[in-house]
């Protein structure tokens, strides 16, 4: 009861909301029950949640760029791929590097080098119009994947790197109930932090940015260095997410950077909405839901006596899905509702207001 | 018509705030600004009129830094601020609105004037976790700043609004405000009454002249010339991307080659 409290108060803003929330939360009591009663294997559930966790991480990340400031990055999988070979190369003793250093060292160098790499492709796109940076990252994540796979001596290439060490191996946990904590502790923290700088004069700046450029510079915003910040701190997310899935497969090889991780990413937003971090979450989960879930539809009995396979139409589903969404929720499941004003001047200031006709957009900050 | 019509500009002005020498641009072939050196005093309402085509608009992206000159210099406050990014000239106090203002989708009136001010605190990220006070402070003054001048412009009423639900006027009064709240030296407004019903425009008229009873600056691009005549002065005629004449509303309504310039030059 009072986690449904927690939820209407904190993360509801409307009616058809509550009904998302609604369904979202019957899903969740289903798949506990499910592993209660032996239905859904508890292994298989964690590893699902890890993955949604890890998407939720990387629509996070995207949301920053083309949610809050409207950059158009197609190199998501090649950003979550460094980070995934920073956690790999330098953590697992048989790499080609072959330190078996902490893990935390992968982390780190995940962050560095993918702020590193975000910068150098902004240098020379973020001043120019948005398409040169979707231009610019398509051809990134290509020479990524490329340069991954084909310098063996560095990156073991298409053999792949395994002995990937587990992460808090001394906790009384499961491997994967503990890579799930993991991944929910590292969501909920990069949750809070991108939910205050975008409730701030911060995000304001980069929505103004996407919607009118040339008006933020007019009224003397350096839009260049909020764009860069912005394409900095989404890329560092997405690297922070491929260095925790390094540590939840084990093993890592470079068709894991093909460019769909990127567009389901980019899905997962859309359909989440557009600009609010709790969309990019839920559209992440509805991706891996659809994902995965279409891997056991031929299992049920009505689906498998057609003689048919409708497995591998995945991505059909996953079309199918944003057309319904784009014709009846145009802005996405939960789209951005939040007025992005700093919560603590809000409350004060602008209560006083009231007797105002539409008080719609003030939540519960 | 011969070069020697072009009087030019009122040059040598005591306290000149905005001050632009010899600005050039071409476009390709065609050359959009010619020679141009205005002054703006400050305290004035400086009016820019100009047949179309005569380089208004062009002249506004090259003052404010969103065209990059071909030669010339623009001096703010007798700073040169030609080399300077638009953003960076805004900050010395340069600051220009636009024709046909873009909504901001998504945001409230409000919001929308609260990125008026700057630079604030709270655009660092940094400061949003390491010195919140400060931040929550000046979003505190920014947002009472923005509903009292909502409310002067009267439209006070709209600040829980979607943005996107503004008329054509109501958005122009918006912008007006916006630009206002980053306490410029000299705002540039670009047409702020084209397309704005009558009632809406003779408030705007009045806005403009309170503001300049207290000290702001202006220079202002209109077609509307009952409304430009009636506030402005003095007024800078363009023709032709070259500063035909500069007088007072008086002085421009009865210049025979202002009336040429506007009839095509059909003239002898």
């Amino acid at each position: 009861m009072s986690v449904a409290t927690w939820v209407n108060e904190t993360l509801v803003r409307d009616k058809s909301e509550r009904r998302i929330f609604a369904v979202l939360g019957l899903i969740t009591v289903l798949l506990v029950v499910g592993v209660v009663t032996g239905v859904v294997g508890l292994s298989f559930l964690l590893f699902q949640v890890s993955l949604v966790g890890m998407y939720a991480l990387l629509s996070l990340g995207l949301n920053v760029q083309w949610g809050y400031a409207g950059l158009i990055n197609f190199s998501v999988a090649a950003f979550w791929g460094l980070g995934a070979y920073c956690a790999a190369l330098l953590t697992a003793p048989n790499s080609p590097l072959g330190l078996g250093l902490h893990p935390v060292f992968g982390f780190l160098a995940a962050i560095v080098v993918s702020a590193l790499v975000a910068i150098l492709i902004g240098i020379p796109t973020l001043r120019l119009r948005e398409d040169y940076l979707a231009i610019a990252s398509l051809g990134l994540a290509e020479v990524i994947r490329l340069i991954i796979l084909n310098e063996r001596q560095w990156t073991a290439g298409s053999s792949g790197i395994s002995g990937i060490p587990a992460l808090i191996p001394w906790l009384p946990l499961t491997r994967l109930a503990t890579t799930a904590s993991v991944v929910v502790v590292l969501g909920v923290l990069i949750y809070l932090f991108l939910r205050r700088t975008h409730r701030s004069p911060w995000g304001r700046v980069l929505r103004t940015i996407r919607s009118d450029e040339d008006l933020a510079k007019a009224l003397g915003k350096d839009t260049y260095q909020f764009k860069m910040q912005a394409f900095v701190i989404g890329s560092v997310i997405m690297a922070i997410a491929g260095a925790f899935y390094a540590h939840l497969n084990l093993y890592l090889d470079p068709s894991d950077l093909v460019p769909l991780t990127t567009f389901y990413i980019w899905i997962a937003v859309i359909l989440g909405g557009t600009g609010s971090n709790r969309g990019a979450v839920v559209g992440a989960a509805v991706v891996i839901a659809i994902r995965e879930g279409t891997r056991f539809i031929n299992d049920v009995p009505a689906i498998g006596s057609l003689g048919l396979d409708v497995a591998p139409l995945r991505l059909l589903f996953v079309g199918v899905l944003i057309i319904l969404i784009m014709r009846y929720r145009q802005d996405g499941l939960l789209p951005p509702k939040d007025e992005l004003i700093w919560p603590a001047a809000k409350d004060k200031a602008s209560a006083p207001s009231g007797g105002s006709p539409k008080p719609q957009t003030g939540g519960d900050d | 018509m011969s070069g020697d019509v072009y009087e030019g500009a009122h040059l040598g002005k005591a306290d000149a705030v905005l001050k632009t020498v010899g600005l050039e641009k071409a476009f390709g072939g065609l050359v959009a600004t010619d020679d141009v050196s205005i002054e703006v005093e400050r305290g004035t309402i400086t009016g820019m009129i100009g047949p179309n085509g005569a380089g208004k608009s062009t002249l506004f992206n090259l003052i404010s830094g969103f065209y990059e000159l071909d030669e010339g210099r623009v001096m703010v406050n007798g700073d040169d601020v030609t080399e300077l990014e638009p953003h960076e000239r805004a900050r010395k106090g340069l600051v220009r609105t636009f024709q046909t203002p873009r909504r901001l989708e998504g945001m409230s009136v409000r919001e929308a004037m609260l990125v008026g001010p700057g630079p604030q605190a709270g655009e660092s990220v940094f400061s949003l976790f390491f010195s919140g006070d400060e931040v929550t402070r000046e979003e505190r003054a920014n947002i009472k700043q923005a509903r009292e001048l909502l409310e002067r412009f009267e439209i006070g009423h709209l600040i829980d609004q979607p943005s996107t639900d503004l008329s054509g006027g109501q958005l122009k009064l918006v912008e007006l405000a916006r630009a206002f709240t980053t306490n410029p030296d000299i705002l540039l407004l670009d047409e702020p009454v084209a397309g704005v019903n009558p009632t809406l425009a003779n408030d705007i008229k009045r806005f403009i002249r309170e503001l300049n009873e207290e000290g702001q600056t202006f220079l202002i691009i209109e077609h509307d010339m009952p409304f430009i005549m009636d506030l402005a002065d003095p007024i800078i005629v363009l023709d032709q991307g070259k500063v035909l004449m500069e007088g007072t509303p008086d002085e421009v309504r009865t210049d025979d080659r202002v009336i040429e310039a506007y009839l095509g030059g059909a003239g002898p």
